[in-house]
């Protein structure tokens, strides 16, 4: 350990840093629970999310290795501790806080070791459903409504303010249909907040960089439609449910492009008005 | 002001190295790998240093002690079974009786003997439970691990092979006569419904001997004590009645499976025919495209009632 507390928390903001700006361009991922499990979805060009076990699934932004690093680090945990014990000992709480979190906390303080770019979020069916957001640092953030993860803190926190400013009430009234197109508009907000880096957009090319959070808020819903139309020309709606009703005893699954397209908002008052 | 404290010596330290690379290892979906990295042994039929199988204390531990030590070894385990599968016309009907025995002796009369796998695969298992159990929890969590880990399905021919692997693990207890499992492993192949617009042909049934030697049948199999009985009138219904077994819809096949378990329990005492008066009825399972489907309890008792009791023809 160093012996200047300075130099180790110059070393420990220059290491937040770096994996920031490694990070910020991941595309945002939101989950939301609804009124028959927990759907997850972002966008994306390959996959990104991910079964774990019967009732949890993962998704993640961050490097490829690492993501891939971390998924089997929670599978193999899971597999292993259900075998060997039962399904209802594999739980969320257990994996993230014993598992998950200890090895990437040591990983973003080891300074000299090559840090874990990931962010990860997770989910598991309930009752009651739960949502936990892990950070690169190890730190947790738990909801048992709706998650984000995001590039960046600021990033997150416009997508959080979007669904709390919708009329719609989060938790389990929402139809898959509501889940989606709120999950969608959401990860667009995101999208669209990244715009002040390198790698963001900007809807309107007038508009300046300085106040994009703030007017990230007002865009309305068909601006936001068009914005993931545009980006679906290059990428997809990735979208994982776990599902209740599933009768299998694995409740995850990928919603087909069928359902994705019959989910799709409409754009000129047809979506969900979130204003 | 700083010191003249060293600074971190970045050429002292070790080669960049990531700190989860040694917590993490890629088992390539192999579960049985995970589980010996874990110092897991499943232990089929493998006999300790001393030469004691400890796998067969586990299991006659597990059945009781009045039991275990009132009886020798190879009266303690249960088995005795029947179990079929057939093609129909939706893929593949699996049924089992409920009656486990141990020698002459009913151990458990609402035994289940048809175990989903995956969403696409059963097993139906006869012979030792203990062991038969363990290899379908096995098989289970093997499936789904290769498929979480690797991001897909294993193959049908890796199914099977995992059975057989499995099934050759345990030859130490299937020699001494103690612990042999031979199931039936029905599964859906989708990949063969796109061959043809038939689902019976995406349905496929899978058989094996006691150290592990896979067979495909083409329309049914049947396993067990009581499979002898029933095998001869399922090449009878198959070849010369007026409906082909996989051309039954399901409510042939549903008939047909209950009573050919009813013949079997007729003349194989460690088969269990329906009990009405305990309301205990074969399990059977339906494994077709939309995956595997148990029938629901009370639609099998009116089945029974219809195809068995009453003889109503279908």
């Amino acid at each position: 350990m160093l012996d200047e507390h300075y130099r180790y928390l110059e070393a420990i903001q220059n290491r937040r840093d770096y994996i920031e700006d490694q990070i910020q361009a991941g595309s945002p991922v939101v989950g939301l629970v609804y009124n028959d499990g927990i759907l997850i979805l972002t966008v994306s060009s390959g996959q990104k999310i991910y079964e774990v076990y019967n009732h949890l699934a993962l998704s993640a932004i961050g490097h490829t290795a690492d993501v891939e690093r971390l998924r089997l680090l929670v599978t193999d945990a899971a597999s292993v501790q259900g075998f060997q014990s039962s399904v209802d000992d594999v739980t969320l709480h257990r994996l993230t806080h014993f598992v998950l979190c200890p090895p990437v906390k040591q990983s973003f303080e080891s300074i000299f070791n090559a840090p874990t770019i990931v962010k990860i979020l997770m989910a598991e069916l309930g009752p009651p459903h739960k949502l936990v957001a892990v950070n690169y640092d190890g730190a947790t953030r738990t909801s048992q409504k709706a998650e984000v993860i995001g590039g960046t803190d600021m990033v997150e926190h416009t997508m959080q303010n979007y669904m709390g400013q919708t009329d719609i009430r989060l938790g389990d009234e929402l139809t898959l249909k509501q889940a989606f197109e709120l999950a969608l508009l959401t990860w667009a907000v995101g999208r669209t907040a990244s715009s002040d880096t390198e790698y963001g957009f900007t809807l309107d090319p007038d508009r300046g960089e300085s106040d994009q959070e703030s007017e990230v808020e007002d865009f309305s819903t068909d601006e936001l439609i068009g914005f993931v139309r545009a980006e679906l020309e290059e990428n997809h709606v990735e979208a994982g449910i776990l599902q209740i009703s599933k009768r299998s005893k694995s409740k995850f699954r990928r919603l087909t492009v069928e359902e994705v397209e019959d989910m799709m908002p409409l754009a000129s008052g047809k979506a969900q008005n979130n204003k | 002001m700083r010191t003249n404290r060293q600074s971190p010596n970045l050429a002292d330290s070790k080669p960049t190295q990531h700190v989860l690379v040694d917590q993490v290892v890629d088992y390539q979906g192999n579960f049985l790998d995970l589980l010996q990295a874990h110092s897991i042994q499943l232990q089929f039929g493998q006999n300790n240093s001393d030469g004691v199988n400890t796998a067969l204390l586990t299991r006659l531990s597990g059945l009781g002690s009045a039991v275990t030590m009132a009886n020798p070894p190879e009266q303690s385990l249960t088995e005795g079974t029947t179990v079929v599968a057939v093609r129909y016309q939706d893929g593949v009907i699996v049924a089992g009786d409920r009656r486990a025995t141990a020698g002459n002796v009913v151990m458990h009369d609402r035994a289940d003997k048809v175990l989903e796998i995956d969403e696409y695969s059963v097993m139906a298992i006869a012979g030792a439970p203990a062991v038969a159990y363990e290899m379908a929890r096995t098989l289970e969590h093997s499936f789904q691990y290769f498929r979480r880990s690797q991001l897909q399905e294993l193959s049908i021919e890796g199914k099977i092979r995992m059975v057989s692997r499995l099934i050759r693990d345990n030859m130490s207890l299937a020699l001494q006569g103690i612990g042999g499992v031979i199931p039936i492993l029905a599964l859906f192949d989708p990949s063969h419904l796109a061959d043809s617009s038939a689902s019976a042909s995406a349905g496929r049934i899978f058989f094996y001997d006691v150290l592990g030697a896979q067979f495909e049948t083409v329309d049914f199999a049947t396993s067990g004590s009581g499979s002898v009985w029933i095998r001869g009138v399922l090449h009878y219904l198959d070849r010369w009645s007026d409906t082909p077994l996989a051309q039954m819809d399901l409510s042939q096949a549903t008939n047909t499976v209950l009573r050919l378990l009813d013949t079997a329990a007729e003349f194989d005492a460690a088969t269990g025919g329906a009990n009405v008066k305990s309301e205990i009825y074969p399990i059977i399972k339906t494994i077709t495209q939309e995956g595997v489907q148990g029938l629901p309890a009370e639609q099998v008792r009116q089945t029974y009632q219809n195809a068995v009791l009453s003889r109503t023809m279908a």
